[in-house]
């Protein structure tokens, strides 16, 4: 399965998304430049994390207006899998194809840190291997990540199971100890209507490696993993 | 009073640099010669005349660090209320 | 032309040699560009003389200092490179822009060697933020502006050492080291070989900030400094972003002839350099450098300090590619000269020649023999009777000092696992360890002890390094290579003098003997603020890389395992001159500092290595801030449990229980281990000291003194006391 990870002036974890991916078996993740014309002819794509253009003016601002994001916008209405990690999630709320808006922490600061995560949506193709209601743990790493969507955006996002993780303790109860950027309803990932369309602040490609996990948790491997779940 | 704080005159301001360049420039809008960026502050103060609230306010940005005069400069003047 | 108009930081010996060398008198732009180059920061004329004492050349080493950065040899084609820099003067005043900028510098050294930053770690000094405002607020920024650009670029900082002091209060010191992964076939120097080779300037803008830069680093902190404007220079972590990305792919096209950044001194070291190292000249149209403002001076782009800045050197025929590179990346660049056989440093301006100088003039400051002085407090003080201390309330307090406390406030707002490379985070353990790509592990840390160099220069710095070496050696890495950073106040002050020639021959003994090359380092002096005349206590750091060849016996900090036995490595002697123990009392300027031993140090790490290797270690943890007392509860807090210890038991010459728990003895190690026999026969066999001193036992830390108890810490009571404690001061 041919995986696009998509790099803008700026992004920093586009080569540990294409590391993670290819230690995968059946994935096949590519590194593409955001002004190159072949994206289109991928079978999902990934918008990794970073700093696009330095985060200047909001995170995502100014990558949600490059040209890549126009055949995104193309390939996720014919249902292609999306994802966005982190900046991605932010690039991707900023293009409008995500509702909301990811604002600065609620400390003012960056925070870098492994969370819990409920999958709350076991029903795109990033989380079909998970278990509804199962923790999984990941890194977070981001100063702007505290998720926000007025009231009535809110309940539709919750009516539609639109909500794909939330911030939780071990156990998957979603208390506020376990939030730890303030964000609303502990949302740490949403997605689209469509649910083809994934963006999530957590960085699953930093938990694929028992190596570099704490816990040892290699967590991050589900994410990959269940494209190609969907795509048999 | 509206204060603005942005970097000094003269030196580098990186983020309006790229906002013109990517932003700005790349969808078009090649009018625009120059953009600073600054953080911005509406500050109500209550009392006497506008110099008065003027040196009041750029007393407090000095003596409480709201800017660093090593490498920001300070743009304050008098706002109206509403709007 | 009088001088004084210049405001050039030369003394008079020094503008003397000039025109003698030179054989005329200099112009305007001239004197402005030897200026940069002869300031301290740039020519080291004041250290140069006795950093040829560090011991250079190992087995690994690939290049030793004298060049961007140091480089070491890590096996299958692959090289490590170290650098060290300081931004103390900028982050006084600016603590945002200052250390942003300083991460800036280090990151520009590595790539330009041609190899790709992959790890930052910051070494702080700060006043008493338990006590200033301004104390904290340099903390806070200083730590907000080393995130914002790590994090930017996408350099995880993995580890750091942060120390609090009266003395720092005005001059803070931010260190920040950069370590840098390649291949050794990519190596690219900082010189410029090939007459016709093209320059050209890559990169930001050139504009008035950071004029001065490098004498305002070389000159003592005065009231004048919060005005002194272009002296800061503002940080681009973007363009920083993009040149390394840039850079990284053009180095595989290997075209890149010559590479050097711009840093202290701007374009007048970085050309005066390249045509030095490779016995060259260039020949620059100033008219071509990229300015930011229209109205600038030949003399004001020669020194502009203005941040992200390369130059690169590329043959005529293999530019294109490279610039094709640039362009992709949106990376600004223009061609500025070319290099020539003519050794001169030669610049026009609107069709004249301004500057013609002989590069080799250019880079040869002369040197300053200061004279020294070893101030009277120096000698040996006589050891005054401790008080006899309530042992709990002294450990729990220690432990909430903001010396010793959990930094987590500080790393936690850094990302410090982009990349996926770290293995071991800030706070896990005693190094941060990053994995190669030849699945060798590299562990990272630095050190320093202030408080012990200001009693004693020479035991101090040799301390520094050791302390360094435990560090790397706890988590099973072999040490190969070290970069010193040495930072002291005003020169011209014999006795400051005195104290910065004791580091170094205490580094340099301490390196030889356990075979450590020095690879690199940097000194930055006038670390003192003019009007109050409080220099800083002296502060060498040292940063050590050591290698762990596989991921097979990775060890813990923590007590983990009820029933492990505790052993203690290494003898505690009646050394607490300027321990925490002291700082904690108000006596900081009591007592014996401890003294390493360098002809045992080598045999001891290499005996603890081997013992990690051979499986029969649980967790491993160095004494150092806070003597065995600390360490002891820093283990129960990372395992959760913990441990039940007879003091009475501990090997060394100390008996007084204040000195068995609190002295900083050096050498020193705590293991826990399911294997004590395995164990006791391997360190036994290798002549070093040990002894079983418990076993990790139950939820508090107990301590006895034979069969007399001392005290009882519960874990959580540690917990407490260990975490939360800087938060609670900044939040």
């Amino acid at each position: 399965m041919r995986v696009a990870v998509v790099r803008f002036p700026g992004s920093n974890c586009d080569l540990d998304a294409v590391a993670a991916m290819r230690s995968i078996a059946g994935l096949s993740p590519e590194l593409v430049w955001h002004e190159s014309d072949k994206l289109g002819r991928y079978d999902a794509v990934v918008l990794p994390g970073g700093f696009s253009f330095g985060d200047y003016l909001r995170a995502g601002s100014i990558a949600a207006r490059s040209p890549a994001m126009s055949t995104i916008r193309r390939m996720a209405d014919r249902g292609t899998p999306i994802l966005g990690v982190c900046n991605g999630f932010q690039i991707l709320v900023e293009a409008g194809l995500l509702p909301g808006a990811l604002l600065r922490n609620s400390s003012l600061k960056f925070v870098c840190d492994w969370v819990n995560l409920r999958v709350d949506s076991p029903r795109t193709p990033f989380t079909l291997l998970a278990q509804e209601g199962q923790v999984l743990r990941m890194p977070i790493a981001h100063g702007e990540g505290r998720y926000y969507a007025a009231d009535d955006e809110m309940r539709a996002l919750e009516r539609g199971r639109r909500i794909v993780f939330r911030y939780s303790d071990e156990y998957g109860k979603a208390v506020a100890g376990s939030n730890p950027t303030g964000a609303s309803r502990n949302v740490a990932g949403i997605s689209n209507e469509q649910g083809n369309v994934v963006g999530l602040m957590p960085h699953p490609e930093r938990a694929c490696d028992p190596l570099f996990s704490p816990s040892g948790s290699v967590d991050g491997r589900l994410i990959f993993a269940s494209l190609l779940e969907g795509a048999t | 009073m509206n204060v603005v704080i942005s970097n000094k005159e003269g030196a580098r301001d990186p983020e309006g640099e790229t906002i013109l360049r990517d932003l700005v420039h790349r969808s078009g809008f090649g009018d625009v010669k120059a953009i600073r960026a600054g953080k911005s502050l509406r500050v109500e103060v209550e009392g006497a005349d506008e110099r008065a609230a003027e040196a009041l306010v750029r007393k407090m940005c000095d003596e409480l660090r709201i800017y660093n005069p090593a490498a920001h400069s300070l743009h304050v003047e008098a706002g109206r209320l509403t709007g | 032309m009088s001088l004084d108009v210049l405001q050039l930081g030369l003394t008079k010996g020094e503008i003397e040699s000039v025109r003698q060398g030179l054989g005329r008198e200099p112009n305007e732009v001239e004197w402005s560009i030897i200026d940069a180059e002869w300031s301290e920061h740039s020519s080291y004329k004041s250290s140069k003389a006795l950093l040829r004492l560090f011991p250079t050349k190992g087995k690994r080493v690939v290049l030793g200092p004298g060049y961007d950065a140091g480089v070491v040899d890590v096996g299958n084609g692959y090289v490590v490179t170290l650098h060290i820099e300081s931004h103390n003067h900028p982050s006084a005043v600016d603590p945002y822009g200052g250390a942003s900028t300083g991460i800036g510098g280090v990151l520009r050294d590595i790539l330009s060697m041609g190899t790709r930053p992959v790890a930052l770690v910051d070494i702080l000094r700060f006043g008493r933020i338990d006590k200033s405002a301004h104390a904290r607020w340099l903390f806070r920024n200083v730590v907000r502006g080393i995130a914002d650009y790590g994090n930017c670029v996408g350099v995880p900082t993995v580890a750091g050492d942060i120390e609090f002091d009266e003395s720092f209060e005005r001059n803070c010191l931010v260190d920040v080291a950069c370590v840098g992964l390649g291949r050794k076939s990519d190596l690219i120097l900082g010189e410029a070989k090939t007459p016709g080779d093209v320059l050209v300037l890559i990169g930001g803008s050139t504009g008035r900030d950071g004029i001065r830069g490098a004498t305002f680093a070389s000159k003592n902190l005065s009231n004048k400094a919060e005005e002194d404007r272009s002296s800061v220079q503002v940080p681009d972590p973007f363009m920083k972003k993009l040149l390394i990305d840039s850079l990284i792919e053009a180095v595989g096209t290997k075209l890149i002839r010559g590479m050097k950044d711009l840093g202290g001194g701007g374009l007048s070291t970085a050309l005066s350099e390249i045509a030095s190292n490779g016995g060259t000249g260039v020949d620059v149209d100033l008219g071509h450098v990229r300015c930011r403002e229209g109205d600038m001076s030949p003399t004001e782009i020669m020194i502009s300090e203005s941040q992200e800045r390369m130059l690169l050197v590329l043959s005529p025929g293999g530019a294109e590619p490279i610039l094709s590179i640039l362009r992709k990346y949106d990376v600004p660049y223009s061609a500025i000269g070319r290099v020539t056989g003519d050794g001169n440093l030669t610049l026009k301006w609107k069709g004249k020649v301004v500057a013609r100088l002989p590069a080799q003039l250019v880079v040869k400051a002369p040197l300053i023999p200061w004279p020294s002085k070893k101030p009277s407090a120096q000698e040996p003080r006589a050891r005054r009777p401790l008080p006899t201390p309530d042992v709990g309330r002294s450990i729990i307090s220690l432990l909430a000092s903001p010396n010793i406390t959990s930094k987590r406030w500080v790393y936690r707002q850094y990302d410090h696992e982009v990349g996926v490379r770290t293995v071991i985070k800030p706070g896990q353990a005693d190094a941060a360890l990053l994995r190669l790509p030849n699945g060798s592990l590299l562990a990272v840390k630095g050190d320093g002890n202030s408080a012990h160099s200001s009693l004693d220069p020479y035991n101090g710095a040799a301390g520094c390094v050791a302390e360094a070496c435990r560090n790397v050696v706890s988590v099973g890495a072999e040490p190969i290579a070290l970069v010193d950073h040495l930072q002291f106040g005003d020169p011209s002050d014999p006795e400051v003098y005195w104290s910065f020639g004791e580091s170094i021959r205490g580094m340099a003994d301490y390196c030889a003997a356990v075979e450590l090359p020095v690879v690199g380092g940097k000194v930055s002096f006038y670390n003192e603020d003019s009007s109050t005349k409080l220099a800083i206590k002296p502060s060498p750091i040292a940063l050590v890389v050591g290698l762990v060849r596989d991921e097979k016996h990775l060890v813990s900090m923590g007590f983990e395992s009820e029933g492990d036995s505790v052993i203690v490595i290494g003898e505690t002697r009646a050394e607490l001159g300027g321990s925490e123990y002291h700082r904690l009392l108000g006596s900081l300027d009591r007592g014996v500092v401890p003294r390493p031993s360098p002809y045992t140090d080598g045999v001891l790490y290499k005996a603890v290595v081997d013992l990690i290797r051979s499986g029969a270690a649980k967790a491993v943890h160095d004494c150092a801030k806070g003597g065995l007392a600390v360490a002891l509860a820093e283990m129960a807090v990372a395992g959760g449990r913990g441990a039940r210890i007879d003091l009475r038991k501990v090997p060394g010459s100390e008996g007084r229980p204040a000195g068995i728990l609190f002295s900083e003895s050096h050498g020193r190690f705590v293991l826990a281990t399911g294997d004590p026999k395995g164990a006791s026969r391997l360190l036994s066999e290798r002549g070093i000291a040990h002894a079983p001193v418990g076993e990790v036992k139950g939820e508090a830390l107990r301590l006895d003194a034979g069969s007399k108890p001392m005290t009882v810490l519960d874990v959580t009571a540690l917990k407490r006391s260990y975490e939360g404690s800087i938060g609670r001061l900044m939040d």
